[in-house]
Formats: structure tokens, sequence, C-alpha cells
């Protein structure tokens, strides 16, 4: 661009009336010479105009093109178009409320997930070079457990690794109950704070004297989440005690907001790794065995790779040094890298998990998009009278093109906005709506609403534009599509309905409904399936109650024992929801891995477990005696022949010590100290009934039992209470309170049990939600599109009535005009939703999903579309009855 | 209006050029200056013949100025820049070659 350009385009620009007011001056002069030309050579004055203007061709035309030379047309033009498109609007306000209320609801379904997929993959925590810190991840390639990293291993790696710069060992979700509300403790060791390289905003840091082994200081510095949720935001928290099992700790400092401690959900508070065994009772001078992380900031300019392969042989040479594993386990284990920016670890697992869900909120913007191609499809051929007057004057096509562009933009822009606000919404209530269905006792479960920032505002107008392109861009190329002159004097020519455009939409929103309707149906009858499943165990009054302080387990058990609320109690270890130890079960012929757990006499009783044959424990026999109870299934696979009971049993510890599983693994060392350790021989007295378990939280109940009582340590109680098990908690909650404000969780076996249908029912309401959605906007698309069909077709309805079709003939063409592509939709809909679950069945997980939802349910199958196509033919029957009442002779006499 | 063969793609330039090459002058005389000195053979479409006078312009080849014109009321005109002479000339240049080559090969084939 020359300098000389560059003058000219700022004039034209800042002096735009003036240069317009030189253009329409020149080309009339042109016009004005050549008349005079013709006036001279004897052409009469008028004749000469006309002619002259004859040969110059369209002004404006001529105009615009002198526009685009000047290199200000594109600023001109949208200025105009802008001021075209509001006209319009004002002009059909309805119409361009219903785009943007529609393109704005798909839009927020979508953004909701998208602020949630943020905070999950791209919201890195606000930490100095956060892309430098990686964690030591080892994993094995089969299915034996890997030996923790412990703190020796931090030691170590920064001895003897040239890997990191500067690393910290951390113990993430150790949680606290306090008055019965969950807070989330981080234990770091004393160099996390050095490391990751953040101040805090008030009083001191952790450092390495709070963490000194065998000693340290019961310190702990706030978050500022933890801050507001324990403190009120309190100025003068420092120096404030939390107690924890009976350790009052100190408040030493605060982090700034926004700081997160590397994870996706910043803990309430961190406190020293020395002081695990506050935290942890059990793992009371075991701090240094704990397994930890390790994380660090790599040393810049070494590439991930050979970190690992330096991190491998580092890994080797220590279990050497430790003579911790035989070289079979070392084989075994893999060293990787894993980055900590308080993203998801493993982004993959995030997209997978998002993916379908992607694609079923993406549908609902999907159907909108089609919804509002139609509506604007139904009226380009409304505004062809228009665009034929604007071609006749000269404009070109591609001008017009863009003014329906700018329009539809300018819409989309309205609609992502609306997308803002209604995700907002969406986000807020369904966080408020989790948090007030989700059982109390769960802990106060901590769900904040995630935070939409510019990744978020970029995604909802990159959407919008997107969805611009396939709503928009249609509907401009058909209205332009036509012949000016033919269409001024009313004759609709080249496809004036778009007939195959608008019924590749309808089986597209046919098909989307169908996909979320039938996914609707399924989880609801999975969800009701749910509700009568029977886990073999007494759910309706009794509640599990978690000890973590020991010095107060004497005190502890005889409130719980003397307590009003309870009936009944009995012990149990590990608690019910952890996962079960495994030891092999040789009855002298047969032998068999069983999974085995020591519990009291009464705990049958009060789960409401029958004994089938022989009897429960007696209160004499506790610990180190050597009885047993067996499962049915035990004594059946171990004596096929006899009864069981009285049979002597070895039980032999595990060899390949395998991986637990679970859920709700609320504290995942407490099986550690109940593994199976030396032979024990014992004698059946007693076979109980199978008890099938929870199936969402893989709780299992065991194949042996062994004897023991409340005053064990590490043992929990379920309680049989009186009344409302609700109330009956809070009550235990309260009492226990008293004693040590730290109990552990204390939850009804009710909300267990609720947990089983819990997710069913998030997954039905979800998707109920947008099927409804769907369907609602799929019949309103029907309905508008039909309607403008009829009155677009009255003069064609009114000759075929003349010529003798009768009004139920053309009611039904135009029916199945509309349900022939509503049935294609539905068909492929059905078969997709078939397909998919066929392949969810041929998975690993397919096994687990399919005892729970059932997936090929051909109630909810049949239903939904039945639903489906009840709705449509509703929608289409008005039009089509009001097309029948067509009257031949008053349209024929039209025009 | 006869039909004119259309004109070769980029000689409308080249005319309008060369046509200001010896005097001021406005949109409407480029175009009668063409139409006579072609003997009506050349006929510039009216429409297009601004675009090409600003598109010039802007390119620096030509510059515009307002004066009285022979019909008594302001008029817009054009004269060559330094840049449209140099320009010219070399779009002369190759007008001129590329007229030899079709000479010879009509001549010769």
């Amino acid at each position: 661009m020359s300098l000389n350009d560059l003058k000219l385009r700022i004039r034209a620009l800042f002096r735009r009336k003036r240069v317009e007011e030189e253009l329409d001056d020149e080309l009339a002069f042109h016009i004005e010479r050549e008349t005079r030309k013709l006036v001279d050579q004897g052409v009469a004055p008028d004749e000469a105009r006309r002619l002259a203007q004859a040969r110059f061709g369209p002004t404006a035309l001529a105009a615009d093109e002198c526009r685009d030379a000047r290199g200000t047309a594109l600023v001109d033009n949208t200025v105009r178009d802008i001021q075209y498109a509001w006209r319009t609007f004002r002009k059909a306000p309805l119409a361009a409320i219903t785009i943007v209320a529609t393109v704005a609801i798909g839009l927020g379904v979508v953004a909701v997930l998208f602020t949630v997929l943020n905070t999950l993959l791209f919201r890195k925590d606000q930490v100095p070079a956060v892309d430098e810190l990686y964690a030591i991840q080892r994993t094995a390639t089969d299915d034996r457990e890997v030996a923790p990293l412990t703190r020796a291993a931090l030691e170590s790696v920064r001895a003897d690794a040239q890997v990191f710069t500067r690393a910290y060992a951390a113990i993430p979700n150790v949680d606290l109950h306090v008055d019965g509300r969950t807070v989330a403790v981080t234990l770091v060791s004393g160099s996390f704070f050095d490391v990751v390289g953040v101040r805090p905003a008030m009083g001191r840091a952790l450092d390495a004297t709070d963490d000194a082994p065998g000693g340290g200081h019961a310190a702990a510095v706030l978050s500022d989440k933890g801050w507001t949720r324990r403190f009120d935001r309190d100025p003068n928290v420092l120096g404030r005690t939390i107690m924890v099992n009976g350790t009052p700790f100190e408040i030493v400092g605060l982090t700034p907001a926004g700081f997160r401690g590397l994870e996706v959900t910043a803990p309430d508070l961190w406190a020293p790794i020395s002081q695990l065994g506050a935290f942890r009772p059990i793992d009371r001078g075991h701090e240094d065995t704990a397994a930890v992380e390790i994380i660090g900031r790599l040393r810049p300019g070494l590439a991930t790779g050979s970190a690992e392969a330096q991190l491998s042989a580092w890994d080797a040479n220590r279990l050497d040094a430790l003579r911790a594993a035989d070289a079979a386990d070392r084989r075994a284990t893999r060293v990787e890298l894993q980055p900590r920016r308080g993203t998801v670890p493993d982004p993959w697992e995030a997209i997978a998990l998002f993916t379908p869900l992607f694609v079923a909120f993406g549908l609902i913007l999907l159907i909108g998009c089609a919804n509002v191609a139609n509506l604007l499809l139904a009226r380009g051929v409304a505004r062809q009278r228009e665009v034929g007057i604007r071609l006749s004057l000269g404009a070109s096509r591609r001008r017009i093109v863009r003014q329906l562009l700018t329009e539809s933009v300018l819409l989309a822009l309205a609609a992502a906005a609306g997308g803002y606000v209604i995700s907002r919404a969406a986000l807020e209530g369904a966080v408020s709506w989790m948090l007030s269905t989700m059982p109390l006792d769960l802990g106060d479960v901590n769900l904040g609403v995630p935070a939409a920032d510019w990744r978020v505002a970029l995604f909802l107008v990159l959407a919008a534009i997107a969805a611009t392109a396939f709503f928009a861009l249609l509907p401009a190329l058909r209205a332009t599509a036509i012949d000016p002159v033919r269409t001024l004097r009313g004759e609709f020519v080249r496809d004036a309905r778009p007939g195959r455009t608008r019924n590749v939409l309808i089986a597209l929103q046919a098909f989307a409904s169908a996909l979320l309707l039938i996914s609707a149906a399924i989880f609801l009858r999975s969800a009701l399936a749910s509700a009568q499943y029977d886990p073999g165990m007494r759910t309706a009054d009794t509640v599990l109650i978690n000890l973590n302080n020991e010095s107060k387990r004497a005190q502890m058990v005889s409130a719980v024992a003397a307590d009003d609320v309870v009936a009944w109690h009995a012990a149990v270890r590990p608690q019910l929801l952890a996962p079960l130890r495994v030891a092999i079960a040789n009855s002298g012929t047969i032998t068999a891995p069983v999974t085995f757990k020591s519990v009291s006499g009464s705990y049958f009783d009060v789960l409401g477990i029958p004994i089938v044959r022989g009897r429960t424990f007696t209160p004499a026999e506790r610990d180190e005696q050597p009885v047993a109870i067996v499962s049915e299934t035990v004594a059946r696979t171990l004596w096929p022949d006899g009864d069981g009971v009285g049979q002597t049993l070895r039980l032999e510890p595990d060899e390949g010590l395998r991986r637990p599983g679970g859920l709700l693994t609320v504290n995942p060392s407490a099986a550690a100290d109940d593994a199976m350790t030396r032979v024990r021989a014992v004698t059946v007295v007693g076979v109980a009934r199978d008890v099938p378990g929870f199936r969402v939280t893989d709780v299992k109940d065991a194949g042996v039992f062994l004897p023991t009582s409340a005053d064990a340590a590490h043992t929990a109680i379920v309680a049989r209470v009186k009344g409302d098990p609700t109330i009956a908690r809070q009550t235990l909650v309260d009492h226990l309170s008293r004693i040590d404000p730290n109990t552990g969780l204390v939850i009804t076996m009710r909300t267990v049990a609720r947990l089983e249908t819990f997710f069913l029912e998030i997954a039905f309401s979800i998707s109920v939600l947008l099927g409804g959605l769907a369907l609602v906007l799929t019949v309103s698309g029907l309905f508008s599109v039909l309607s403008y069909l009829v009155e677009q077709r009255t003069r064609e309805i009114g000759v075929r009535m003349a010529l003798g079709a009768s009004a139920r003939a053309v009611a039904q063409a135009m029916l199945g005009q509309t349900l022939r592509p509503v049935l294609v939709g539905l068909a492929a809909g059905a078969l997709l939703s078939a397909a998919l679950a066929t392949l969810v069945l041929a998975t690993p997980a397919g096994a687990m999903i399919s005892k729970i939802v059932r997936v090929t349910d051909p109630v909810a199958y049949t239903g939904s579309l039945g639903l489906i196509v009840a709705a449509c033919l509703l929608a289409t029957w008005i039009p089509a009855a009001r097309a029948a009442k067509v009257d031949p002779m008053r349209t024929l006499r039209q025009d | 209006m006869a039909r004119t063969p259309d004109l070769l793609p980029g000689t409308l330039d080249l005319l309008i050029l060369r046509t200001l090459q010896t005097e001021p002058l406005h949109g409407w005389a480029v175009s009668e200056r063409i139409q006579q000195i072609s003997e009506d053979v050349l006929q510039i479409n009216q429409g297009s013949l601004y675009p090409a006078l600003h598109r010039l312009e802007h390119q620096g080849c030509i510059e515009a100025e307002w004066k009285v014109s022979e019909l008594g009321r302001r008029a817009k005109y054009y004269h060559l820049t330094p840049a449209g002479r140099r320009q010219l000339a070399a779009e002369t240049r190759e007008w001129e070659r590329m007229a030899h080559a079709i000479g010879r090969v009509m001549k010769f084939v």
C-alpha cells in the first residue's frame, strides 16, 4: 500500500460524505455530458437522457465498484449492512427473537460443558513457570500393586537423580471430618512452598522445620477456599487453631486467592507430612513409609523422555538398594513424568469422558441451528422479492450474500451473549441442585461453580460463528439463487421450496431427538430397576460410623452404645465401604482366594444378613479366636459335599497383592494393617447368606468373616438406629463431636444405597432435559416450517383441489411430505443408539455398566420413538388441516 | 449499443494512461477519446471506466483535480503522475512485445 493510497483511503474514511458527493458528481457529470452529446447529434432531450443512462448501465453498480477500488468498501458496506440488518430486525422482531433464543439455548448448554472442561483441562494454576512441574508416576505393566514412593524416595531423587532442580512430596486428599463437615487437606513436605514459588498472602509458609522428621510443628496454611469455608474470611485468622483428631493445629499462613496447590480444586489447608499421625492415626509412626507423590521442577533444557529414562534407572537402583522387590516386580514397573499444572493429570481420560457429553449437548445446538436454518430458508423465500429488487437495482450477488451473512453474524453474537447468560444460570442451578439433592452425610461435598474466563468467551464466539456458517450461509445462498426479473414479477422460479435441504434438516432433528430421548428412557428405566435392587443388607435404618481417634475409642464406643437412637451395634474392620483384602483359603482339599473381614457377632443381625447354618460369633469370641463364618458361596466352593460348619479352614497370605478397587476408598491405608500376614487355622462355626453388595460403589461383603469387637483398634461401627436414620445420624454426629470434633465419616446406609441410583438419576435428569429440549425444538420447527409451506403452496393446493383432489388427499400429501424425513431420522437415531449400545457392551467396562444401565432396553426404545412420532404428528396436523381447508376458488382468483 | 469485442485483460488501464499522456481529461472525455481514435472499434463499457480510474488513482498513476468543464460545471480531471508515466512506458513496451509476437505467429503459422 503506497503512501498515496493510504492518504486517499484515510480521506475516504474520515471525509466519507465529501467523497461520496464527489463520486455522485463525477458519475452524474458523465451522464450529462453523454446526454449533451446525443442532443447535439439531434436526439430529443428526454430520449437522449434515457439512452445515456442505458449506455452507462446501473449507476449504483458503478458507484459500488468505485467504492471497492477505494478500499474502504469493507467498512462502508459493513456499516450499511448493519444498519440494514437492524431495520430488518425491527420489521420482524419475532423472527429475530426466535432465532436468538433458539441458538442461545444451544450455545448455552454447550458452554456449560465447555466451562467444566475448561477448569479440568486448561485452567492452569497460578504458579510461576507452572509448565516445569512434573510428578513421578510409577505404573505397573501388569495387575500387581506397585510399592509406593515414600519420603525416603524424595531424598533419594534429590541426591541421586539429576532430573529436578527442586522437588517436594505430597499426600493429597487426606480428608478430615470436623463437626460432620469435610475438610480437604493436602500434607506436604517442607519444601512445598519453596518449589511452587508462591508467597503467602498473610503469615508465613510451611518450611523444613515444620516438617522435621519425628518432630515438626502442628502448623497449617489455609487456602483462600479454606479461609472462606472454615473461618468466614476472618482477618485475624492467624494464630487460630483447627482441631485434628485431638491435636490443635495453628494457622500460620494464608495463600493468595487463585493458588490451588497444583490441584484441580484447592484443598482447604496444607499441613506438614511430619504430622501425618494426627490426620491418619493408623499411620502414626509410619510417616516415613506412607505413600507420597513426588513432584518437582524439571531441570531446564531436559527433555521429558530422557528425564524418564534417568528416573527409571534411578528407580531400579533405589529398589536394589532397598532390596524391596524381586526382579520380576522391577521389570513390571514403568516410570513416567506426569505434568502437574492444576489440571487433570490425564487430559485424554477427561476428553474421552466429555466427548459423548459434548455430542449430546451439541445435538441441541444442532437442532436449534437446523430450526433457524429452516426458518431463514422459509424467510428467504419470503424475502426473494426484496432480494430480487436489490439484484435488479444492480447489487451484486456477493453484496447480498454478505448482507444476509452480516444479519446472521449479528444474530449469532446476540445469541452468544444469551448463551453466556444461560450457561451461567444453568451452572449455578445445576450445582445448587446437586448440593441440595446430594445426601448430606457424604460430608459437604466440595462443589463450586466453575468460573468462566476468556477461553469460555472465545469458545462462545467461535461456536456462534460456526453455528452461523451452518444456519446462515445456506439460506443466504438459496435466497440469491434467483432470477431478478421473474422474481419481481412475483414468479418464484428456481426451487422456491428448497425441499431437499429442508428434509435433510428435519431428518437431522428427528435423529438427534431420538438419540437423546432413547438415552433418557434407558436411564429412567435403569434408575427404576435400580431402586428395586436388593443389596442383601439392611439399609433402611442402619448407620456406618468410622472412628478415627484411637485414644478416644472406648469413650466413643460407649457413647454410641448408650445413645438413645441406637438400637443395636456391631463392629466391622475394615469399615464397610473400604476395599477388602484377599487371603488364600485352604480347606485341606481345595484352595481358593477369598475376601475376608473381621466382624463382631451382632454384625449379621444389625445388617439383617441371615445365618443359614450354624451360629454367629459369641461376645466372648474376639480377635485371635480360631473361629470363622463363611458365606454360602465360599462354603459351596470349599466343601462341595458338606455344609461347611465344623470344618477347619487354613487362611494363608496372598502372595500376589491384588490391587484394591472401589469408588469410595475413604482411607486407603486403613486396610493395610488387616492384610493376612501369617497363616491362621480357624474352625467354621456358621454359614451366612451371600450378600450381593452395591454395584456402583463396588461394596461387596466378604467371603470369610473373622471375629473382632468394637474395642479392637481400627474397627468401624454399624448401628441399627431408631426413627429417621438421617436425624439419628445427625444426633450421633452431635454427640460424638462433643467427645472429639473429628469423627470419621458417619453415613447412613440409605445414602450408600442411594448412590446406587444417584448417578443414574443425574444421567436421567440431564438426558431427559436435553431430550425434552430437543423434542420441543424439533416440534416447534416442524410446525413453523409446515405452516410456511402451506402458506407458500396455497395456490398449488388450490389448483389441485380444483382439479378434484379431496381435502383428505391434500392433508395426507402435506403430512407425508414432512413425516417421511422424520421417520428416516428416527430410524437412523434408533440404529445409531443400538450400535453404540452394542459397542459399549463390547468394551471391558461395558459388562459392569450393562449390569446397571440397561442399554438395550426395548421398552425404552419403543417408548421414546413413539413419543417423538406422536409429537411430530401433532405438530404437522394443524398446518395440514389448514391446507385441507383451502378454498380453491379463492386462491385461484388471487393475483 | 453495438457489441464490441472484449478488451484484453489489463489493456483498459493501458488505454486510459495513454489517452491521459497528452492532457488532463475527465472520465467521459477519456472514453470518448478512446472510441474516436480507435474509429469506434473500441467502446469502453462506461460503467467499468470509473472503477478503473479510481483504481489507478489509488495506485498513484494518475491524480485528479476538480476544474470547470466545457459544460460550465465542475468535473473531475485526471492527469498522469511521474509514476503513471513510468507505468505507461513499461506497459507500452510490454504491449508492443506482445503485439509483435502475436503478429509473427499470425504471419507464419
